[in-house]
Formats: C-alpha cells, structure tokens, sequence
C-alpha cells in the first residue's frame, strides 16, 4: 500500500497534476507518524502510511502556509474524507482544487482510536484514487455508533454539571482544538471578536463554558468526528463529547451526518417544516 | 440578591418582534396580571437570535430563558423561526448534556393575538424555575470570574476598541 | 465622546403613573445610569407639549440619546423618532422603554412595578448608548395595485383606487366578482335590491380601464415589500378562451350536466356543468366544472388528455365561434407575474355550515336553512324566484323560526364573538317574509339585539311593531321532525316559559366566520391574523385598514364580521392609504438591514466566505463578492448584503459563526448592551 501510495504521489507530482502531496510521514519513534509536505518527485519516499496515521490532514487546507503550497492531493482516511465534502460544502474548496489520496483503513491508533470503534467509512466516499482495497461501507446503527455517550447521557443533572465543570475548569484557552480543527478555519473566531466580547476570553470558569459551549455549537451539524481537538488539548478535556453530542441530535432531528452524502443539503443552513419541535410550547 | 427564604427568579424573554412581543403588548393592554420576574429583549425575528445571546443571559445571572416566536408558518420572514428551531433543536440539547436543566430554556410559539397564552407561559417558565431554585451552577462560575461576580450591572464602555487581529 | 443619553419618562396620564413611581425612574436613570445626563418626567410624552419638551431638552442638554419610558415602540416609537428628527437628531438613537405594557399594565404592585421600570430603562439606556445614526433606504415605488377578493370590499378598493389614476389588477377565486353580496336579496336598513345596486359597480369594474380582471384565479405568491411587491398570479384552468367568448349562453343551455349543485344558489338551485354562476356574473362568460363535467370525468378515469375524450363534446360543438371554438378543453393553468407596489387583501367571510349543532339537526333537515340560503329563496333572482318556498317540498312555509346567535357567541362552536350582521338580517328576514307571505307567522329566537347603527334600531323596531315578528329572548334547545312539521323547543326568558312551536321552516343566523384559507393567505402575504383566524388590523383604534405587513391593507370582513356599509367604508378607506403610497415616487424604508463587515487589508473582512448567511436568507439577499487584488485575480469571496432586498429579519447575523454580519438598529453592540445590563432587582 505504502508503494502504490508513493508511486501515485510521484505520478501526479511529475506530471504537474499537484504542486504538493500532503500525507503521512514517519515521525520520531515508530509509534509516531507526522504530517509531511511532499514538493519534489524525488522525496515521495517520506511518505508513509500505518496505523499510526491518526491525524486528519484536511486541517492543513485551512492555513495559510500550506496553502501556499500550491494545488494539493491530500492523503485521506474515510473519517478525514467526510471534512473534504463538508469544505466543498461550505465553499472553503473547490473540488478541482484539490486531489484525493483516498486510503482505505482498518483503524487508526494504538489502542485503537475511538472514533474507529463504530466506524463505517472504511473506504472513503470521495476520492480520487483510492489506495488499498476497496471495502464495502455498510452504515452502523445510530445507537452503535453514538453509544460511546451513553454513559454520559444516564448522568444525573447534578453529575453531568459536576463533571463538565470540572472538565472547562481545566481549560487553559491556547485553542488548540480551534486551531487543529479542520473546520474552524474562520478568520477571526468569535471568541476574538472584542466588540463586542461574547466570550471571555481569560481562563476561568465563566468564560471557559461560554467558549468551551460556543466552539461545540459552532460545530453542529458540521463536525465529522475525527477527535483531533481531543487528541490535542493539552488538559485531556474529552471534547469530542461534546461534538459527538451535537452529530447526534443532529442526526437523530434532522436525519443528517455530515460530510456523508455530498448531495444532502448543510443540516444547519436549511429546515423542515416537520422538523421536531417537542419542546416548544 | 436572591437567598433561599426570598428567591425570586430572574428570566430573560427573547421575543420576536412581531407576535410574541406583540402578544406581551396584547396582555398589557387586556390588564391581565403576570409575575414581574421578566426582563425582556426584543428581536426582529427568532431567526435573529444567536445562541450566544442565551449565554449571555446565563452569565448575567438569569436562572431561566424564554425565547418565543412566531407559530410554524407564521413567521414574518417566511423561515426565520423554521432555521431557528433547527439551531434550538441542537442548542438545548447540548446544554443538558452540560448538565443545565430543561425547564431553564424554554421555547415557545405566541402569537400576536395570544395576550392569554404570554401570560400562561411566562407565569409557567417563572414557577418552573422557582421550583428549581436560583441557578447556582453559574453564579458559582460567574463569581470566580476575574472581574468578581456576573451579577451586577456593568455599564459598557464609551471607547471604541480596536478591531485589528 | 460618550453619549449624553436623555431619559423622558411618560405617566401616561396616570396609565403609567399609578403603577409605577415614575419620579423614582427618571431619579435613578439620572443618579445611577453612566451616559444618562438628563432625566425627567412628563405627563404625555405623545402629546405636542410632550414633544416640545423632547424638542427642547435635545438641543438645551445637547442630547446625543434618548430614552423614552412609555408605551410600547409599536405605539409611540415612530412619533418620538420623527419629533427628535426636526432636532437635527437621528432618528435611530431614539429608543422607547416599554414600561405601560410591560409594567404599569401588568403589574399591580407599585414597588415590583417601579423596579421593574427601572431595569427596562437602563436595558434600553445601555441599548442607547450604543446605537449608531442610520440613514432611511430610499426605494422606488411601482405605481400599481393588487386588490385579492373580489366581494363588494374588493371592488369598492378596485374601483377607489382605479378613479385615483392607478393601475389595479383585481383577483377573484371564483368564475365570477361580486361575492356574497351578489347573493344577498334586499340589504338593511334601506331594504334596497342587493343585485341592483352591486351590479353597476361589478359593471364599472370591467369596464374601467385601470383595471386589470382576473376571475377564476389565485394569488399564488407575495415577494417582495411595500411599494415593490413580487406577486404570481395562477389563472386556474378555464377550459374557455375568455378574448374568444362572447357569453351567448349557447353552451350552457346545451350542456347535459343540469342537476349540479349551484354554489352561488347555496345549493337550493342546480346548475350545469359549463356554467356562469348567476345571470349578471362579471365576466359574463362561463367556466367549466370539471369535477362533474361528463367529458373531464371520461378522461379522468381514461387518464387521457381531456381534449381526446369523446364522451360529450355538446358545449364544443354548440360554440358559434370561429375559425378557433371559445371551448378549449385543453386549457392548462397560467402562472401571471405582476410587480405591484401595494396590495388590498379583502377576502371576505364564511357562512358557519348548518350542520354544526346537532341540536339542530346536525344538517339532515332540509328545511333547517342557514341565513344565506334564506336570502337566495327571497332574492328574484334565487332558484324560486324570490317566493318563499321550503327547500323539502317547495310548500310556502306559514310559520318560521329564526334563530338569532348560531355559531356567534358560542366559544364552544369556535366564535366567541358577535357577528355583528345577524341581528339585522334576521329582522329583515322576518320583513321579507312577512311582505311575501302575508298570513304568516315569524318567530325569532334571540339573546340579545344589537342594531347600533344608523337607522337600525329603527328597523328592527319596524320588524316587531309593524310587521308582527314575535320576539322571544331565550336559546332554542332542540328541533326535531314530526310529520312535516319541525318542532321547535326552545326557552322564553323573559316570561320564564318553555315554548314549543311547530314550524314549517327554520332559519339559523349562522356565525361569519374566517375563511378556510385564511392562515394559507395569511402566511402568502405574511400578514398576522387573531385567535379567529381573522386578519389582524396594525392597530386595533389608529390604524384599522393597514395589515402587520407594510404596503398591505385589509378590506371587509376578512378582517372581522361586518355589513356592506361598513365593509365599504373600510374598503375607500384601504384604497385612500394605497393611493396615498402610490402617489410618491420614492419611499422611505427603515434601515434595519444587514451588514457584512470590510476591513482595511490584508484582512478586507472577517467573513471566511462559507454562505451560511446565503443559505439561510429568505430573500436572497446576500450575494458573493469576489475581493479582488490590483492584477484583477481574487484574493477571497466573500458576503454582501443587497440592502434592496434585506427585509432586517437577522437571519444571517445570528447564523454567521464569526459574527462577521451585522442587522443595524440590533447590531451585536448593542443587543450585547441589552443583555448585559439585565440586572434584577
């Protein structure tokens, strides 16, 4: 898989289909992998691909280093492939803008991630070439796939407020969940907007849950669930409840998941005259 | 302040502008007597409201949030209350699952003409939350803030502050 | 600089005053509020001398803000605004605080009522603070009428607005304008022939040459605002080419399909399938019923073209038109748009069915008749040619009972309210039947009798003292059949006794009620409507003929039960506010719209270009701009709001993840203000 990968970043790199691959390269110690920015034919060899690959790369779409990098093909698991369509989606790409290194993945991470525990996009569902074997992508139930909230869900009130505050306490605000985030990619986040200052920006409790709320929020209906912003908070705050919380609901109401089927319409820039409205008075 | 003998709760209503704060107007003119525990905010449309509006509320010490509009197929601009029950469809969910009760933010549909049903709801959303207590979770949090407690009135700022990045 | 924020606070007499301690606000916004530099109190703040005062302190104190605490913005908000304009002010950094509905109305106590005040006014002064001066959109005006309903109301506007000078296009949903009053038979209190005085006017209406007529057609949809509407019109399938037909009436006479219902008739007379509705109908030229025509049904059940049936092509055949026949069974519906720059909704009521009371009959006596049924039977031009005959066996009816409040005033039946017309009517009914029949006995069964008007106390009086009524205050309890007669159980209050009576016909006085499509209207033209499901008025006294929705007026009893003199009145009245719109060239509309924020580069704005805002906008008011470098290639795309198209509603704002769109007059700075000057007492 590795040399087929290679191979096919040599090819478009020599015949200027992509200026730049970005993919996976072999990082300091076996267990680790780092993300690579392949310009030159010659050093496709850097490339890689294992188990260790867990980083979603489409982050690097967003900055504007790499960016200046020229049109790439990117190396994407089924999981990272979902944040593509959202982008095109959400006009942050254009399809012809980008080249997709589909690979097709058994599971990430060592123990195994946990977002490949109910995963079902083994193959990617976009793609340019697609590197390994094709699987077939049979769709998990909804509980299975959202049971990792289950525990959490069956809180008591007092129990859920206890635990999330003790998470936001933590919370240093370096944003490095906005910044790994593939689909944070405002330019100014809200939280820096100062006129006037929704969110406060100093790390204490008040502002960490109006920030810690906020960033969740801004991810409904949009978040893929890749756990990047988990995976990097320097305080272990597990995020990816949160988010993974909001694909729920919005699946569940809106019968949406993002970034599966180019062809549904932004779950949160639409409506449905049916749509659930149990709670209203 | 509120303590435990005396607790008054203190509500925040985001109304749209065309029916539920017209409803308000409605119960006013008609007399009809309701709970004084609300401050309310009007918005052209519930389409407008941001969710960080409701934060906002929370941080200032509300211990409960109405927000009503206009009945599915009413609303003035046609979708607005159809995208913001969307956002409401996700919003409060997510804040249960941080452990803020449900009877805390609430949501309605009053129209114009509904002076009778403003006065049922507020009167409900307000007796809900005195049930509930003052919302201490987040006068906790709100009073280890840097600048003291939430609570309290902070007038903004004369200056213009500067938007660069 | 700060601004210098002024606090006028209203007693409103003492609407205001009495519960709230109105000294006390304007003390504590003085004392305690940062940017207030002056607070006072007045006893009118609407009044002249209460705007002086506003007019004067602006330019004494140097006020750069104003607060007035009085009654709701919906009552007062423009009259402080336009009073602080002439002070050089802008009117966007006048604000009201709503403390009458708000407070002093709902609150008895004067403590909780005081402080309460208190909060509102600092919300609104903070709001204050931050509200920036907006410049009114100027908007061209399309020099054009929409009238919906082609009822007297309709027509009265039509006719107004066309004798102004201005186009006017007319849409009717039936074959035929003229409405109920085309059904009536003589009116109250005059007892003037309905048909002979509505008729001329339907006449004028087509003859007129501003006015456009479309009968047997819908509004389909409303875009658009006040002085730019975007209106499509469907011309619902005629099956008859109206340039073509002349209305010689030869195919109706041939049709076979003679046994229909006739609508316009109340179902007491029977019509054919290719019809005109009544004699006089405007246009005068027919339509076909395809639910019962033989041909449509063929072809229904064939599922082939219509025009390829072969089962009866009578009317066809008969049509003296050539070379093209007038009938044209292929006829397809035809979407028409219009831009007009003000719409007249006058849609008109709903007779309650007389199958709602099973006390009643529940519908299954054929001579239990509504009021509109009794009015085809007197009418000359009704399916017994205006002899009073019972609908079972055309017997003339010697003793009738009218029942007066069917419907009205019975929550339970869903009204609540007066319709205002019946007591008339019924007095009339009795009249008429009494002129008709001469040995006849009426009885009327009544709760109240409401004749305000002119002459009407006088008619109704007419109808007991000199025609011979018998009035008996009570409800009727039951009817049931017995023979051929109705027994009729009802309660006479007033002597405390039960009174039986065996009728030969019932007339029930049934409730006008609200179209069936009212709310689908309503939501069409995004106009507010009551717990009735009658269109609501902007203001219940002030502003009676305007809607919610600016540029749309109401006419007639699709606003609330009303009579011909009053639906007219009400119908000039629209057609005066259309014509005073339509006599600028340009209008005045409120700068509530939304902004998408530039910057200086390399920034230009923090709009990131994701088109929510473009997505959500039910107007499609957001357009992408392509920010583009000095060699012309694009450096980002990004929002901008057309502010043509922005009707304010905040969609995009609150939907913008980076809040990089702004609604001005509800900006974040100054909803952020609000918010966070909530501070309860």
């Amino acid at each position: 898989m590795i040399e087929a990968l290679r191979k096919k970043a040599e090819e478009l790199l020599k015949n200027k289909t992509v200026s730049v691959v970005f993919g996976y390269g072999e990082g300091s110690t076996p267990e680790r992998t780092r993300p690579v920015f392949i310009t030159k034919p010659e050093e496709v060899n850097k490339l890689t691909w294992n188990k260790y690959c867990v980083y979603n790369l489409t982050t690097y779409l967003k900055r504007q280093e790499t960016r200046k990098l020229g049109k790439p093909a990117i190396v994407v698991k089924g999981c990272d492939a979902r944040t593509l369509i959202v982008l095109m989606k959400e006009s942050q790409i254009k399809r012809e803008d980008v080249y997709i290194l589909g690979v097709s993945c058994d599971g990430v991470g060592d123990p195994l991630a946990e977002k490949c525990k109910a995963c079902d996009v083994h193959t990617p569902r976009i793609y340019d070439d697609l590197i390994g074997e094709k699987g077939e992508n049979k769709e998990l139930p909804f509980d299975e796939r959202y049971a990792e909230l289950d525990e959490y869900e069956n809180l008591s009130e007092k129990e859920k407020w206890e635990f999330w505050q003790k998470q936001f306490e933590k919370c240093i605000k370096c944003y490095a969940c906005s910044n790994i985030c593939p689909l944070c990619f405002c330019d100014r986040c809200i939280v820096e907007k100062n006129q006037p200052q929704w969110i406060d920006p100093s790390a204490h409790a008040r502002g960490n849950l109006s920030w810690n709320v906020t960033r969740a929020y801004h991810l409904a209906g949009r978040c893929i669930n890749c756990e990047e912003c988990q995976r990097v908070c320097p305080v272990d705050i597990p995020l990816n409840l949160l988010n993974k919380k909001l694909a729920k609901e919005a699946e569940k109401n809106f019968n949406y998941r993002p970034g599966y089927n180019i062809d549904d319409e932004l779950a949160m820039s639409t409506y449905n005259e049916k749509d659930n409205q149990d709670f209203v008075r | 302040m509120s303590n435990e003998t005396t607790f008054e709760p203190r509500i925040v209503a985001f109304l749209c502008n065309w029916c539920t704060y017209a409803g308000a107007d409605l119960a006013g003119t008609g007399r009809k007597q309701y709970q004084a525990n609300v401050r309310i905010i009007k918005l052209p449309c519930t389409g407008g409201i941001d969710p960080l509006f409701l934060i906002k509320a929370f941080e200032r010490g509300a211990d409960g949030i109405l927000v009503s509009g206009c009945h599915p197929g009413d609303c003035h601009y046609n979708s607005g209350n159809y995208h913001a029950r969307r956002r409401w469809n996700v919003f409060k969910p997510l804040l249960e699952f941080c452990g803020i009760n449900p009877d805390r933010i609430q949501f309605s549909w009053i129209s114009a003409a509904e002076g009778g049903k403003w006065v049922e709801t507020i009167n409900s959303v307000i007796d809900a939350v005195r049930v509930l207590g003052p919302f201490e979770g987040y006068q906790k949090i709100n009073a280890i803030g840097p600048e003291g407690p939430g609570e309290g009135f902070a007038p903004s700022s004369d200056t213009t502050g500067c938007e660069c990045k | 600089m700060g601004k210098k924020v002024g606090v006028f606070v209203c007693h409103c007499g003492t609407n205001i005053s009495a519960t709230v301690d109105v000294e006390k606000v304007a003390e504590e916004a003085k004392k305690k509020y940062p940017g207030v530099s002056y607070a006072t109190t007045y006893k009118y703040m609407c009044s002249d001398p209460g705007q002086k005062l506003l007019r004067d302190k602006i330019k004494e104190e140097g006020l750069t803000g104003v607060v007035v605490a009085a009654c709701s913005p919906k009552m007062h908000e423009r009259t402080f605004r336009n009073a602080a304009v002439k002070t050089g002010l802008n009117p966007y950094q006048v604000e009201v605080s709503n403390i009458r509905e708000q407070c002093s109305w709902v609150h008895q106590d004067k403590a909780v009522g005081t402080e309460k005040s208190i909060d509102l006014v600092r919300m609104m002064t903070e709001k204050t603070r931050k509200d920036t001066s907006l410049d009114a959109i100027k908007v061209p005006v399309t020099k054009r009428a929409l009238v919906i309903g082609g009822g007297i109301a309709g027509i009265q506007a039509a006719l107004d607005i066309a004798d102004g000078g201005n186009e006017v296009i007319l849409v009717e949903k039936d074959a035929s304008i003229g409405g109920h009053m085309a059904q009536l038979s003589e009116t109250f209190p005059t007892l003037d022939c309905s048909q002979c005085i509505l008729t001329p006017r339907m006449v004028e209406v087509a003859q007129h040459e501003n006015i456009k007529l479309y009968t047997w057609s819908q509004v389909e949809s409303v875009g658009g605002y006040i002085g730019n509407f975007d209106v499509k019109i469907r011309k619902k399938a005629r099956a008859v080419d109206l340039d073509l037909c002349t209305g010689c009436s030869s195919c109706w006479q041939v049709c076979p399909s003679k046994k229909i219902k006739s609508e316009f008739d109340t179902e007491l007379g029977n019509r054919t399938a290719i019809y005109i509705p009544f004699p006089q109908a405007i246009p005068s030229k027919p339509v076909i019923d395809k639910e019962h025509c033989l041909l449509y049904r063929d072809a229904r059940k064939k599922n082939i073209p219509p025009e390829d049936s072969k089962v009866c092509r009578k009317c066809y055949d008969v049509c003296p038109i050539a070379p093209v026949k007038a009938i044209d069974y292929a006829q397809e519906d035809e979407i028409v748009e219009v831009k007009v720059g003000a719409i007249v909704v006058a849609t008109g009521y709903k007779e309650l069915p007389n199958n709602v009371y099973g006390e009643y009959g529940k519908g299954k006596y054929q001579d239990v008749i509504t009021g509109l049924q009794f009015e085809r039977l007197a009418s000359a031009s009704g399916p017994t040619e205006g002899e009073i005959r019972r609908p079972s066996d055309g017997k003339e009816p010697e003793i009738i009972v009218f029942i007066q409040c069917v419907g009205s005033r019975d929550p339970a039946k869903g009204c609540s309210y007066c319709s205002k017309t019946c007591c008339m009517y019924t007095a009339k009914h009795a009249m008429l039947y009494k002129h008709k029949v001469h040995h006849g006995h009426a009885f009327v069964f009544y709760i109240d009798i409401r004749c305000a008007g002119k002459n009407y106390e006088e008619f109704s009086l007419r109808a007991i003292e000199e025609e011979g009524a018998t009035y008996l205050r009570g409800r009727v309890s039951r009817i049931y059949k017995k023979g051929e007669k109705l027994i009729v159980l009802g309660a006479d209050t007033l002597t405390g006794s039960q009174v039986e009576i065996e009728a030969d016909m019932v007339v029930l006085a049934s409730a006008m009620k609200a179209q069936d499509d009212a709310e689908v209207v309503a939501r069409t033209l995004s106009i507010q409507y009551d717990k009735d499901r009658f269109f609501s008025e902007l203001h219940p006294k002030l502003r009676p003929v305007e809607s919610s929705n600016a540029g749309i007026f109401l006419a007639g009893a699709c606003q609330g039960p009303k009579d011909i003199p009053e639906t007219v009145a009400q119908a000039s009245g629209a057609a005066a506010k259309v014509m005073a719109l339509l006599s600028s060239d340009e209008l005045e509309r409120e700068p509530v719209v939304a902004k998408v924020d530039r910057l200086p580069p390399p920034v230009f704005s923090t709009c990131i270009g994701c088109f929510y805002c473009q997505r959500v906008c039910p107007y499609g008011a957001i357009e992408q701009e392509d920010i583009k470098a000095r060699d012309g290639s694009v450096i980002k795309t990004v929002a901008r709001v057309n502010e043509g198209l922005c009707q304010g509603c905040g969609l995009c704002a609150a939907t913008c993840r980076s809040k990089s769109v702004e609604l001005a007059g509800f900006s974040d700075e100054q909803v952020y203000a609000e918010i966070n000057s909530v501070e309860f007492n």
